[in-house]
């Protein structure tokens, strides 16, 4: 027993020694694995559509700005940005000595290239209604642009962080035309080397990056494991370093088993940058009444969902803007329960034994968990809950054609706060996010004015304001903010999480 | 009337040929059904109209189904399976790079159920009504009663993170390293396999039972044969056959990807592609996949057929004429 203690006290001090050695000098090399939870359809940032091409994309490209752990806007390609005092014009002072992974160099002209083809006509870009305001970018000498807006657009230096702000080799991109996701140049810090779908997807160090030191990693090999207990089984085995997407139900395990002494991996959590909940149809019966909405709402148990459902591994939610987020303000108040109130409702709407509704939801262990608990809360309120399980594409398709009266999906989050509201409940996002299919000339006429003003106290403001309204009309039941977490492995040093959930590699290093 | 073996091969290939036309004509159709646009699932649901029309344009939906089942069957015919709608990438070359994957795992999956199944069913039925034979029926239908998934993430707990014996996921090809291969593909192919012996247990103990009772098998004992010839030479012979059958069904089903067990190995088969173009939209390459099954099931029945001949002289290939 005595001789265990000492080993293993040797090994404690060996492995601080080493630990100390590496964080004054960093450490060179080494492959880091990461597994996804789904294969990245299309390594094209100009035209993907999926959350999980984002991740690649981190290494793969490097943006005109990006966001850090507390998402706040820092420099990347562009080096400093000024606003003209109308708002209408952004100047952009561009990082000098950059190349594209294919030697292509990195100026003016290149940026003008990629916001002309994302907003060419014949070119199909997923990204035209995120930079919608641009009129034109104009390359004023080869280390300036200027980007000229129709009219003053907030979001813009948050969607700078995102696909919209990475930028493509012009040379690569006109040369490979529709196949460019099939050899996808960049300036990030790692380039592609190959890609065998559904198998892996690898990356290597660019020898040339711009930033100093960066990166320390040899090689990144993305692997998609699509089934949630095989990606944490996985990641605890050792055959991957850091997995994406951690199922919530596992939390609270995960939580013990990386506390214990000798843990092999670690479990991070911010805060959290999604929202979930429950859509409902406001242009069909039965939810066309207000009443039969707040009747719906005042069943649901917030606090239920959150810490029993999930374990703890979300918080209750009662807007769309989370608390990992710039316009989340903590004097929401999240309503308790309240089945009279859901009843004096019923009645009110002339429904006093309730009514019957049908819920689409995705299948999936968890989602298939929350229907179920909404639906049993409503059950003791009188009202009738059938959930029907669609696929993913089905489920958009129905609701985006508005052929559904209620439907229980999330949003991903963005840094902007606009992105987490606009499109969801305006006129413009009917037909694309606005699953209610509600509008209201005070909302529309409040986010529109919060798309100008670029002060977040001012736009916060009217945000609150949106959201009291929402919350009274209830076209969206709010049930709660999935945390963000990571589960990495314990050789994995430097790596830094950011809200946004995507997976940044510049600066990471792995003890052997 | 007995044909030979080259003229049989000839007429049934032929005749898959219509068969595949029925059968291309019915994915088309049953894909195109599929709630959903696909255009619109590439370019996000805040896509603009104009943005759309290109898209659709680019992708060739834009135009009658008819059209697009002729260009599709068109280029099938010239080899050409078309190019995924997500990526660009060229369907054939892609699910050809996903065959030997699954292969090897049907393959792996079949030794694994022959070796488990043709011991215990032969014993069962020779053993039977007593410990061995009920036994053997409870291990079966154990085999059959247990869930792909859970089987496979408890292998992968056991083997992979408890033992670390095993990667828990991932595949390494033959050529590259054989026993890093033999390493990926020992659990996805076990967890297939031991759902199949327990079928073909089944069925190779009842077909033995009804050997066992005939004339030619009391013959051989009453000869004086000794038990282990009896059983292997003259019984199991002739009680393998419609386990073939069975063994055929289910090596075509195989063929077709196993979703489940590649999903949680993280296998880069057919299964998967299967999945991942069903999650995308990614017509054409599902089109591709479905195509490719139907055809693997045609040929396997084919090759049960040829077998059949092999193994039992009275059964003779026959021309569709007399």
């Amino acid at each position: 027993m005595r001789r265990w203690g000492v080993v293993a006290l040797s090994v404690v001090i060996a492995g601080s020694v080493l630990a100390a050695a590496f964080a004054q000098g960093g450490r060179q090399g080494g492959t880091l694995r990461a597994a996804l939870d789904r294969d990245p359809p299309n390594l094209d940032p100009h035209r993907s559509t999926a959350a999980v091409d984002r991740q690649v994309f981190q290494s793969l490209y490097d943006k005109l700005v990006d966001t850090d752990e507390n998402l706040r806007i820092i420099p990347m390609l562009a080096t400093s940005w000024t606003i003209s005092p109308d708002g209408k014009t952004m100047a952009l002072k561009l990082r000098q000595g950059v190349k594209f992974h294919d030697g292509t160099p990195f100026n003016a002209e290149a940026v003008k290239y990629n916001f002309d083809r994302m907003q060419d006509p014949k070119f199909p870009s997923a990204r035209r209604s995120e930079i919608g305001p641009i009129q034109n970018v104009v390359a004023v000498d080869s280390a300036t642009v200027q980007i000229v807006l129709e009219k003053p657009y907030s979001p813009l230096l948050y969607v700078l962080t995102d696909r919209a702000g990475m930028m493509v080799s012009p040379a690569a991109a006109q040369k490979a035309g529709g196949n460019f996701a099939l050899a996808p140049v960049g300036a990030g810090p790692f380039r592609f080397v190959e890609k065998i779908p559904q198998d892996h997807i690898a990356l290597e160090r660019t020898p040339d990056y711009w930033a100093k030191g960066q990166p320390s990693l040899d090689r990144i090999v993305y692997r998609p494991i699509i089934d949630d207990n095989a990606r944490v089984a996985n990641l605890k085995s050792g055959d991957v370093d850091i997995i994406n997407i951690v199922p919530l139900p596992q939390v609270k395990q995960l939580t013990q088993e990386a506390a214990q002494t000798g843990a092999r991996f670690k479990l991070l959590e911010r805060g959290a940058f999604q929202w979930y909940g429950v859509w409902l149809n406001v242009t069909k019966p039965p939810f066309d009444s207000k009443l039969l909405r707040q009747a719906f709402n005042a069943a649901i148990d917030r606090s239920v969902i959150a810490n029993v459902v999930l374990q703890g591994a979300a918080y209750p939610a009662f807007s769309f803007f989370p608390n990992g987020t710039p316009a989340y303000d903590p004097g929401w108040k999240i309503p308790s329960r309240n089945l009279p109130l859901a009843k004096e409702k019923l009645q009110a709407a002339g429904r006093p034994n309730g009514f019957a509704f049908t819920m689409l939801t995705l299948p999936g262990q968890q989602d298939q968990a929350l229907a179920q608990a909404i639906q049993s809360m409503a059950a003791e309120a009188g009202i009738q809950m059938k959930i029907e399980t669609i696929e993913f594409g089905a489920m958009l398709d129905t609701m985006a054609r508005l052929q559904h009266q209620a439907g229980q999906i999330g949003w991903s989050g963005r840094p902007d706060p606009d992105f987490d509201i606009y499109p969801h409940v305006t006129q413009s996002g009917i037909g694309s996010f606005n699953f209610g299919g509600y509008t209201n000339p005070k909302v529309q006429e409040l986010l529109d004015a919060a798309r100008l003003l670029n002060d977040m106290s001012q736009r916060k403001r009217a945000y609150g304001e949106v959201t009291k309204i929402l919350a009274d009309d209830m076209p969206y039941v709010w049930t709660h903010f999935p945390k963000e977490y990571k589960l990495v492995s314990a050789r994995v040093h430097g790596f830094v999480q950011v809200p946004d959930g995507m997976m940044r590699f510049h600066k990471v290093w792995l003890s052997p | 009337m007995a044909v030979p073996v080259t003229l049989f091969l000839a007429r049934r290939l032929l005749q898959m040929i219509p068969v595949l036309f029925f059968v291309s004509v019915i994915i088309f159709v049953l894909i195109n059904l599929v709630p959903g646009d696909a255009a619109r699932l590439f370019l996000g649901e805040e896509a603009p109209p104009d943005a759309l029309a290109v898209l659709r344009h680019e992708m060739g939906l834009d135009r009658p189904l008819y059209v697009q089942y002729l260009r599709w069957a068109g280029g099938l015919v010239r080899g050409d399976f078309g190019h995924s709608f997500k990526d660009n990438r060229k369907v054939l070359p892609t699910l050809l790079q996903k065959v030997p994957v699954t292969a090897e795992l049907a393959a792996g999956a079949l030794l694994i159920a022959w070796t488990i199944a043709i011991p215990a069913g032969v014993l069962a039925a020779w053993r039977r009504r007593t410990v061995v034979d009920y036994s053997a029926s409870a291990v079966a239908l154990t085999g059959l009663s247990i869930p792909n998934f859970w089987l496979g993430i408890m292998l992968i707990y056991l083997f992979a993170v408890n033992l670390r014996w095993l990667p828990a996921s991932g595949y390494v090809s033959p050529a590259q390293d054989l026993g890093r291969n033999l390493r990926t593909i020992v659990m996805p192919a076990f967890v297939l396999g031991v759902v199949l012996a327990a079928v073909v247990m089944r069925q190779l103990r009842s077909s033995m039972l009804e050997v066992l009772g005939a004339d030619y098998v009391r013959t051989a004992s009453a000869k004086g044969l000794g038990a282990r010839v009896v059983l292997i030479r003259h019984a199991l012979r002739n009680a393998v056959i419609p386990v073939i059958t069975v063994m055929g069904i289910q090596l075509g089903t195989l063929l077709g990807g196993a979703v489940i067990t590649e999903s949680i190995f993280a296998l880069p088969g057919l299964g998967r592609l299967a999945v991942e173009s069903i999650y995308g939209r990614d017509y054409q390459m599902l089109e591709g996949v479905v195509l490719f099954s139907a055809f693997s099931i045609l040929l396997i029945n084919l090759l049960v057929d040829v077998v059949y001949s092999l193994i039992d002289p009275r059964i003779k290939l026959a021309g569709a004429r007399p």
